[in-house]
């Protein structure tokens, strides 16, 4: 079993290593819709009951919600348990990173003989103290000039003396080349590294990992991030070169993941957004676009989106100001709040649509000029528009 | 003779450590609300080691932590911030302090694990832990100003307050404690509450409040700002209110 874990990335990662066991030929099961707590994954198994009795090397690629790792470990020792992250999340539920982290390490520590696969770039994942044997991976060279912290982003203390962390790059968020200049804890040894970001695009990334070439077939650095984890994953289970190479150039969105949709000509893409770290991405990765484009913003407030919509204060909208925007169409249950965000941001109030019905939002969006549709939607609000948008036949399969 | 321009002079306090929940809506909001009406708006990020000068500043921002990081705060402000902070307050400038900012002005607080931690006692109320955590949207009314506020309630401390003025009665949620139906705190011109959501940009009549009572004291005279349009505003508020008043 291989467990993939950590706040974002996780459905997408689970999927890209599973694409790499099954063209590598290896016999595969995954929980890949995202069900990802403990009766999701019992589900998944109950479901594959007859692949068990199969013979043969067999694999689960399982992703795990973070507070859920430790009722996976109690049963079962997976091979590998792989982290991509930690951001601060949906804080009516876990809260703060340190608690999350802190979920996730009382499950590893059930299964002191799995091989831990990390991001090296997040500075609360090295070090970790435990008996495990672990592996990094992480990004060798910058993206950009960056070696400035933002203010708002997470985890900027050094975990063991408070000291702020220094960087030689940032590649978002908190995530990168990290050092403290009083304690000396810095970034750990890199076995998988990222050498170079040879073309980024909004349709996929030209990378290179520990020598080759790789063009990964989702865009932003976020999804960089995700193919290099399941790369590490692949080569940790000696799969081959080629066999990655394919899968990543093949990589299909996984649903409400950068999933394109045709709605009268016009090229609509979904991409789900679930807190401040993932919508900052998600605007860098639109941001790519050139031509004028259509936004769509879905904010809901259900368990699953979080209760407390205050995050949306942590996304850099203003961002999005310096883009060629055509309409602004804000809908979801808390529409007026994201309606009000967006003001603040200083996009310009005339070009919103405020659209309390989905009737009303397909209607606008039909009506634009421009064919390109960017939908930045929270997980419930993305899962009744795909609902809604297959009642009207512009979906055919729901999951 | 021509209109000086009127010009704001706003402190975030430890904006790199107290910053979940959203809280730098508020600041946004303010930023926004003042540059609206003409009036300019300087930032000062104020943080560890840095001095906090009570006269530069025209409004305050003292906002929440994860314990982690309230925890390097806290021993920062009493070595280097607490008499500075103190004078400001009496001085009855402009100052908002929200659920970690807010229990730090009081006389102590209790963590979840029992340990009694001292505030700055700046204001007279200390904060106890609870065995629950209050999290849900919240509704309150100011019967002084006969305003309603929304915003979101996230804490499992219980501050009690005494004899001090709440910032409203609650209308719907928990409050202060969950039990004497108060939330928030106001002193002179300092308001306390443990509202995110964030506070300022749903409730734009209390950040009005703050920006005319800081260019007030600034100026020496009655400010009148400028109505603006604040449709949006509203309805994301009414939207809190309708809502909660179903539940019941």
């Amino acid at each position: 079993m291989i467990l993939v874990t950590g706040t974002n990335g996780k459905t997408t990662t689970t999927s890209m290593i599973q694409t790499m066991l099954s063209d590598s030929k290896k016999k595969v099961i995954s929980n890949s819709t995202g069900a990802n707590m403990y009766a999701g994954i019992v589900a998944c198994f109950v479901d594959n009951y007859s692949f068990s009795k199969s013979g043969g090397e067999k694999y689960a690629v399982i992703e795990v919600d973070e507070a859920n790792v430790k009722f996976i470990t109690e049963i079962i020792s997976p091979k590998i348990i792989t982290v991509t992250n930690l951001f601060r999340d949906q804080l009516d539920r876990y809260g703060e990173v340190y608690t999350t982290l802190k979920k996730i390490l009382e499950g590893v520590e059930q299964a002191p003989e799995s091989k831990l696969v990390l991001n090296g770039d997040e500075s609360l994942l090295g070090d970790l103290g435990l008996p495990n044997e672990a592996v990094y991976f992480g990004f060798d060279t910058a993206i950009d000039q960056n070696t400035k912290i933002d203010i708002n982003a997470d985890a900027k203390f050094c975990k063991k003396c408070k000291t702020p962390y220094k960087y030689y790059y940032l590649t978002y968020n908190h995530l990168g080349k990290f050092y403290c200049d009083v304690c000396g804890y810095e970034r750990p040894a890199l076995r998988y590294s990222l050498d170079k970001v040879v073309e980024l695009t909004p349709d996929g990334s030209m990378v290179e990992i520990n020598g080759n070439q790789y063009y990964i077939n989702v865009p932003g650095t976020y999804n960089i991030y995700n193919a290099l984890c399941a790369f590490s994953v692949a080569k940790e289970l000696g799969l081959e070169n080629e066999a990655i190479f394919d899968s990543l150039k093949s990589q299909k969105s996984s649903f409400g993941r950068q999933e394109i949709i045709d709605i009268d000509g016009k090229t609509v893409k979904i991409i789900l957004v679930k807190n401040p770290a993932g919508y900052d991405q998600a605007i860098s990765t639109v941001s790519l676009e050139t031509d004028k484009i259509n936004l769509v913003t879905m904010l809901n407030d259900n368990y699953a989106d979080g209760r407390d919509v205050s995050w949306i204060w942590d996304v850099k909208f203003e961002k999005l100001s310096e883009l060629d925007i055509e309409k602004v169409f804000v809908s979801g249950i808390r529409l007026y709040d994201m309606a009000l965000r967006l003001k603040i941001a200083g996009l310009p109030v005339e070009k919103f649509m405020i659209s309390e019905s989905y009737e009303e939002l397909l209607k606008g969006i039909s009506q634009t000029e421009s064919d390109k549709v960017y939908v930045l939607a929270t997980y419930t609000a993305m899962i009744s528009f795909r609902k809604f948008l297959n009642s009207k036949g512009y979906i055919k399969e729901l999951w | 003779m021509e209109k000086v321009k009127m010009e704001l002079n706003i402190c975030h306090l430890y904006p790199d450590l107290l910053n979940v929940y959203g809280d730098l809506g508020n600041i946004l909001t303010l930023k926004y609300r003042s540059e609206k009406r003409g009036i300019n708006v300087n930032i000062s990020n104020i943080s560890i080691g840095d001095s906090f000068d009570p006269k530069e500043y025209d409004i305050v921002f003292f906002g929440g932590g994860q314990d982690y990081e309230q925890s390097i705060v806290s021993s920062d402000l009493s070595e280097t911030k607490k008499f500075a902070l103190s004078e400001y307050i009496e001085e009855g400038k402009v100052l908002l302090a929200i659920c970690g900012g807010y229990q730090l002005l009081g006389k102590y607080y209790t963590t979840p694990e029992g340990e009694k931690l001292p505030g700055l006692d700046i204001l007279d109320f200390y904060t106890e832990s609870g065995n629950t955590r209050f999290i849900g949207n919240t509704v309150i009314y100011n019967e002084d100003f006969k305003e309603t506020y929304v915003g979101f309630e996230n804490h499992s401390g219980r501050t009690h307050i005494g004899s001090m003025k709440p910032l409203g009665k609650v209308v719907a949620g928990h409050g202060n404690n969950g039990e004497d139906g108060y939330e928030g705190c106001i002193y002179k011109n300092t308001y306390c509450t443990y509202f995110h959501g964030s506070l300022l940009p749903k409730n734009p009549e209390l950040a009005d409040r703050f920006i005319k009572t800081a260019l007030e004291g600034k100026y020496g005279d009655t400010v009148n700002l400028e109505p603006l349009d604040d449709e949006i505003e509203h309805k994301a508020k009414e939207f809190v209110i309708q809502r909660e008043s179903k539940k019941k």
